[in-house]
């Protein structure tokens, strides 16, 4: 069985965001990098189906993006990934959904992948999109937001969370792709042995223009910091703190009596 | 840590981010239970750090052992001395048994402790010998293809929970040149616990005596060569002191962390705290510290783990970093004030955990000795 | 400007979230026909078009044979935009009719101005402004960003649609339903949360006593519920329930969409956080930047001598 695992490198979103110079995206200077969140219950769910499937699976962690997500990737092989294939692309950040879709397709088209593993979205673009995209270009089945995954006999039964709680429950034949959401399970941390293990494992590395030319079908004309509200801001020691919140509370809500 | 090398980076972020998700909470209860959580000891079990330094084939690192060590114990001890107390005793327990032990000992015994999650102690201090080694008392007789151990050893962390203990015993009448270390197993005949310690700080693992009284094990537990074991104590030092080091490191980060934020969220006299020049000194001076700290910590465990002699930088690293932990924690609850004095605040803890970095592997007095002895050694040579 | 809005279908009823692909065509000016798999006696209120497919046939998730029916729509109307919810409907749906249709797709849009898509970016901590480079383009909006003033009304012009090829590779099983909630956060006066930043789960109970001090109902956030430190019957936000109390104190809680669309209808919401750039900053009417395990056992005594 060959599997196949896409992720993000994103950055710690408690981190100093600023606009950069270009005005269309955040800059990277004073940000630290994590492997997007999704992302990790994605790679923790292929490397589960791995051990169930045993010797006969073969599982590859994909990422797209300039050197540094090597780390990310190194980090999924530490989880228990078989192999990478790094799209180095320092311009990755550029590009829209449907351009980094293209790439993951043409370099998993023809390559015989039973089942694709993608987070649900990206925690910095929170687009959505790479994932389905990915399938209906490869054209197969695919099935978004689960929680829950079973694979048995070539066929995978998943949970999709709906919006109240509700979750519906799917079946489909692989070969096949899900993306993962929060509750589907606990990513491992990687064991110290596995980190320098990973070392020795395989890293391929591919020019984005040995894979796939796609022109953009989205522009971004700028991003900005959204206005605040304008709502109080309180600071100060905890005693204080306390007497002016409940005077504003008893100025402005009818609950304290 | 600092250091260019991806896997040492990784292993860090990894520990970091566990230690902040499963130790940090549960840090306040194991100080005031004086218990090791089994769910953190199950944990450092399962990241390798407790193996970090046992032969490849056992879990242990292939390169970087010193290093890895040093890691996962300054990270642990961020949020938590006495978790990171559990690695460095297992690593100090461990090494008389991976360095000294013969091959089928070792194949005999690692895969079980491996298995088993086996816990080793080391049994050299006594109640009238710390630093001072030579002074040892408890006698290890040989007595046909056995010999019979017999004496107390004290302040022996882990002491009533470990399974196996490398004990410093005296071979013969010759100073410290007639000591050997011996394997012992918990349950041989004669061995007990006696009195465990009420201490200051590092609450989270029991400290105790260990009586043995006529301990009879087999010869093939004697680990390295008779009348060696000074040798292969002063060895375990160069790895041990640059981890105490980074506990010290670690415990200081802790603090660092805590009094930065509070005074940045904490008012007088109409400003932020941080907007206080004699604030700012201390925050300057901590920060210093703690750089100047994770230099030494490093570069002593780089040189051990390139066999390099790093006796000399080990006991800088552990004197400069314990001393800058004394006094991170010290200025931490004083920018607390009469708050970093309560137990509510972690820095209260901290404080207390960093005292024993001072002490413990080698008080700073002795390692300022052995600074001092190695400028003389490198001096008289050249 | 024409929009085809795709409304969503569950369990027997028209959602919510489909008046406000309505509420969104009106904003931006747009003429709009709708789409919608659903069952014939559950029509939405909705003067045009309305294509209408049955959902007895075709499946409530069945997105294969979804996306066919759709596109159909799509060439009788011959829209600028295809129109959906960003929800577990659309979200799906989206980048297959993309795909199909040849068409850009920009998800969960909470603005649009001169022919600029304003979408949320990094954890809504900051927007972009996005424009489409296609003929047609499908667009998924953000939960409440877009509401009608007043109820829905009118009355669609029914076109019946089908699709002779029912081919799918998905199989829908069954829905599971949401576990049982004994606690119903949507009548309380004052919800007071716990999320992600309390850190532990023994701050539940500090927490806790602020709720009672205060009159209120413990609520907390997804991350929270997930780690089982509180349970699920309490979870506010769009997977679990949807509040608009008097009062909301929000602690610890950074304000993930998810969790925004459940609670953004409160009168008044206080958010205790370090982080002042934290999301949840954006719609707290007060907001206190302070460390938890101090602040709020001090609120809470004072609570309890009022």
């Amino acid at each position: 069985m060959k599997i196949l695992v896409c992720i993000k490198q994103v950055p710690d979103m408690e981190g100093k965001f600023q606009i950069d110079a270009d005005g269309i995206w955040y800059s990277e200077e004073d940000l630290a990098w994590r492997m997007n969140e999704y992302d990790g219950y994605a790679v923790e769910q292929a490397v589960r189906l791995r051990e169930q499937v045993g010797a006969a699976a073969d599982l590859t962690v994909l990422s797209i993006g300039p050197d540094r997500v090597r780390e990310a990737m190194k980090k999924a092989m530490a989880m228990g990934c078989d192999r990478g294939v790094h799209i180095k692309d320092n311009d990755a950040f550029r590009k829209d959904p449907f351009e980094i879709a293209s790439l993951i397709a043409a370099f998993a088209g023809g390559k015989g992948f039973d089942v694709i593993f993608t987070g649900m979205q990206s925690q910095d673009r929170g687009s959505g999109q790479v994932g389905v995209l990915l399938a209906e270009m490869l054209g197969i089945p695919a099935v978004t937001t689960i929680v829950h995954f079973e694979f048995a006999d070539g066929t995978l039964q998943v949970k999709r969370e709906l919006e109240g709680g509700t979750k519906s429950v799917v079946r489909m034949k692989t070969p096949a792709l899900v993306t993962c959401q929060l509750g589907l399970n606990t990513p491992r941390y990687p064991t110290l042995p596995n980190i320098l293990q990973a070392r020795k494992k395989e890293l391929l590395s591919l020019e984005p223009s040995d894979l796939a030319k796609t022109e953009a079908r989205l522009t971004t004309e700028k991003m900005y910091f959204p206005e605040k509200k304008g709502g109080m801001v309180l600071e100060g020691e905890p005693d204080k703190l306390a007497d002016q919140l409940l005077a504003i509370l008893r100025e402005k809500t009818l609950v304290l009596r | 840590m600092y250091s260019n090398n991806e896997e040492l980076r990784m292993a860090a972020n990894m520990i970091r981010k566990a230690a902040r998700e499963q130790v940090a909470p549960l840090a306040p209860s194991i100080d005031a239970t004086g218990q090791l959580n089994p769910e953190v000891e199950g944990l450092l079990w399962d990241l390798g750090l407790m193996t970090v330094v046992f032969p490849q084939k056992y879990g242990g690192m292939a390169q970087h052992s010193g290093t890895f060590l040093c890691i996962g114990v300054e990270e642990l001890a961020r949020c938590c001395a006495s978790s990171a107390l559990m690695l460095i005793i297992q690593a100090v327990g461990s090494f008389p048994i991976i360095h000294g032990a013969r091959p089928e000992l070792l194949d005999r015994l690692l895969p079980r402790m491996v298995e088993n999650r086996e816990l080793a102690a080391y049994l050299v201090s006594e109640p009238g010998a710390g630093s001072d080694v030579a002074s040892i008392r408890t006698t290890a007789v040989k007595d046909g293809d056995t010999y019979v151990i017999t004496g107390t050893k004290c302040f022996a962390t882990n002491g009533p929970v470990a399974s196996v203990y490398s004990v410093l015993a005296r071979t013969s009448n010759n100073g410290r040149d007639g000591l050997s270390f011996f394997l012992v197993e918990r349950e041989t005949p004669g061995l007990t616990i006696g009195k465990i310690e009420k201490k200051l700080g590092q609450k989270g693992s029991q400290t105790s005596e260990v009586h043995l009284e006529e301990v009879r094990v087999p010869a093939g537990n004697l680990l390295g060569e008779e009348n060696k074991g000074f040798k292969l104590a002063m060895k375990d030092f160069d790895m041990s002191r640059p981890a105490v080091a980074a506990q010290a490191l670690g415990i200081a980060e802790g603090a660092f962390e805590q009094m930065e934020r509070y005074s940045r969220e904490r008012e007088t006299f109409g400003k932020q705290l941080c907007e206080h020049q004699m604030i700012q000194q201390i925050l300057a001076d901590s920060a210093t510290l703690i750089e100047a700290s994770r230099g030494l910590v490093y570069r002593a465990a780089a040189q051990y783990d390139e066999g390099k002699r790093n006796t000399k930088l080990a006991s800088m690293a552990k004197v400069f970093a314990s001393d800058a932990a004394m006094k991170i924690t010290t200025d931490a609850i004083q920018v607390f004030g009469g708050y970093g004095y309560m137990q509510d605040y972690p820095v209260e803890r901290m404080f207390r955990d960093a005292k024993l970095t001072q002490i413990f592997e080698g008080a700073n007095q002795i390692q300022r000795l052995v600074i001092a002895r190695e400028i003389r050694k490198e001096n008289s040579t050249s | 400007m024409k929009a085809l809005l795709v409304g969503e279908y569950r369990d027997g009823k028209v959602l919510a979230s489909t008046y406000e692909l309505v509420a969104f065509a009106e904003k931006i000016g747009a003429q709009a026909a709708m789409v919608v798999i659903a069952g014939k006696e559950s029509v939405p209120k909705f003067d045009g078009r309305l294509h209408l497919a049955d959902a007895a046939k075709h499946g409530e998730y069945n997105p294969d044979v979804h996306k066919k029916l759709i596109q159909e729509a799509v060439n009788r109307e011959n829209p600028d935009m295809v129109v959906l919810a960003h929800s577990s409907y659309g979200w799906d749906l989206a980048p297959r009719l993309a795909v199909a249709l040849g068409a850009a797709q920009i998800s969960e849009v909470v603005g649009y101005a001169d022919g600029a898509f304003v979408v949320p970016a990094c954890n809504a901590k900051m927007r972009r402004n996005l424009k489409s480079k296609t003929p047609v383009t499908v667009v998924t909006l953000q939960s409440g960003a877009f509401t009608l003033d007043g109820d829905p009304e009118g009355a669609p012009a029914i076109e019946p649609l089908d699709t002779p090829d029912a081919a799918s590779t998905i199989e829908f099983v069954g829905y599971e339903a949401a576990q049982k909630s004994d606690v119903d956060l949507s009548r309380a006066e004052v919800i007071v949360s716990a999320g992600r930043g309390i850190g532990k789960k023994d701050n539940v109970e500090m927490i806790a006593k602020l709720a009672d001090a205060i009159g209120g109902q413990l609520g907390a956030s997804r991350p929270v519920v997930d780690s089982e430190w509180v349970d699920h019957s309490r979870q506010v936000g769009t997977t679990g329930q949807t509040v608009s109390p008097k009062l909301y104190i929000a602690c610890g809680i950074s304000g993930a969409i998810q969790h925004l669309a459940g609670m953004k209808k409160s009168e008044f919401v206080v958010a205790i956080n370090t982080d002042p750039d934290a999301p949840i900053s954006e719609i707290a009417d007060v907001m206190v930047l302070a460390d938890l395990t101090q602040f709020v056992p001090v609120l809470t005594e004072k609570l309890k001598v009022m």
